[in-house]
């Protein structure tokens, strides 16, 4: 009996294939997967969440016991004058009188503001300190009091359970290794979108009261300006790139936003700016 | 914006030297391949009853990489389902190599030929680069001397 091993071709066992483009076809596919999901998953939740009756807001929020103002005391003079703001503020959004409005005060050096469930909107005074004048606190104000209006953070808590637990479903299978961090990294991408929507929403809801309360928009893009010092980036650092992976609209985005929708609605953007109370720094 | 340009070099990188590696690896496997032929592996359990040999286990044995674009390609794959083809040259380099590992060990005792060829593989290491390992082995039979009548029994 005779043996032999007798050298047998390639390409058996290995499927002949171009990896790059293999490469580059499944990874726009999953990213289109991907972006489809959660697209879709966000609008349909979000949509569901802005469904739900305010006042379930506010049942819900009276269980938590969470402290809006900090731990320093908040500033009675300061709160007085943010609530006159929003009764001002409030016919002009049409806010209606289900919603109840509970602003915070809180003396923390953060820069923000926000709005979130019940009503409840808080200012911090690291914002509040950084305003010139009234016109850029009320486009503030009548910004956070938008969110409110347009459900935003029902809404956007909704959108974004819907869209994560959608990527965990999708994405489970791919583990925590490379694949699936690039895609949970897309999805969370293509969710920012929601979140910027909402924020040019807000800024043109809010432009429109500043409109009709001061007679004109003049100083309502203070607030960006100064994010925009701030931040230390000029019009040229600020890339394409930045704008898809922020929850907001860049700062000169928003600047320029602001000049167009005056310049749409003819509003105009000269006028006499109202100067914050005499005491307005002593109360932060 | 780091996380994605690091991203991409480990792509690039991995790929670029992942394929160098892939052939050069082949193009010593074929060489080597030619060169052991004259030992057969031979996956039967009954060895020739010819000559009386001498046997003995003889094993090879092997542990490879993937690179980083090869596991990233397989994690995809693994998104949609179906054939992980960029870890199929992978294996097969493996087999192949492990093999010749052996028949050099088969060469060395002086074996004719190599019986009842066995392979196991496993996954060594774990994160997101494991590598495998391939063992052969086999049973050696290397020709005592004695030899053995054509009809022992008449």
């Amino acid at each position: 009996m005779r043996y032999e091993n007798r050298q047998s071709p390639e390409g058996i066992n290995v499927t002949e294939h171009n990896p790059v483009a293999h490469l580059l076809k499944l990874l726009a596919a999953a990213v289109v997967i991907i972006v489809l999901v959660v697209v879709l998953a966000n609008l349909f939740a979000s949509r569901l969440g802005r469904l739900i009756p305010f006042r379930y807001e506010q049942a819900l929020m009276q269980h938590v016991t969470y402290d809006f103002s900090g731990a320093g005391s908040e500033s009675v003079a300061m709160q007085e004058y943010l609530n006159t703001l929003v009764q001002r503020l409030s016919p002009l959004l049409e806010v209606p009188e289900d919603i109840e409005l509970n602003l915070h005060h809180n003396p923390d050096g953060v820069f923000n503001a926000y709005a979130t469930f019940g009503g409840n909107i808080v200012f911090y005074n690291g914002l509040l300190g950084q305003l010139p004048h009234e016109n850029a606190l009320a486009m503030v104000v009548a910004h956070e009091i938008s969110h409110v209006l347009h459900r935003d953070p029902v809404a956007g808590l909704g959108g974004g359970l819907a869209s994560m637990a959608a990527l965990m479903a999708l994405t489970g299978s791919t583990g925590a290794g490379a694949v699936g961090n690039l895609l949970n990294k897309t999805g969370m991408v293509a969710q920012m979108k929601f979140s910027r929507d909402m924020e040019r929403a807000a800024d043109r809801a809010a432009l429109s009261a500043v409109n009709q309360l001061y007679g004109h928009v003049n100083g309502a893009d203070e607030l960006f300006k100064v994010l925009y010092q701030l931040s230390g980036a000029t019009a040229e650092q600020e890339t394409t790139f930045d704008a898809f992976m922020a929850t907001h609209p860049l700062h000169q985005e928003r600047i320029d936003a602001i000049a167009q929708w005056a310049a749409e609605n003819g509003w105009s953007t000269a006028g006499e700016i109202t100067p914050l109370p005499e005491n307005y720094y002593d109360w932060l | 914006m780091f996380e994605i340009v690091s991203f991409l070099v480990l792509l690039v990188v991995g790929y670029a030297f992942g394929s160098l590696a892939e052939r050069r690896h082949y193009r010593s496997i074929q060489k080597l391949e030619i060169e052991f032929n004259s030992i057969p592996a031979i996956a039967s359990r009954y060895p020739p009853v010819d000559k009386a040999y001498q046997q003995q286990l003889v094993v090879g044995n092997v542990v490879i990489a993937s690179d980083y674009f090869k596991s990233f390609l397989a994690g995809l794959v693994n998104f949609f389902g179906g054939a992980v083809v960029s870890y199929e040259s992978l294996l097969d380099r493996a087999r192949r190599e492990a093999l010749l590992r052996m028949k050099k060990q088969a060469r060395a005792v002086g074996a004719d030929y190599v019986f009842n060829i066995k392979y196991e593989t496993t996954s060594v290491g774990s994160g997101r680069l494991a590598s495998i390992e391939v063992l052969a082995y086999g049973t050696a039979l290397t020709p005592s001397g004695i030899s053995i009548p054509a009809n022992p029994g008449s």
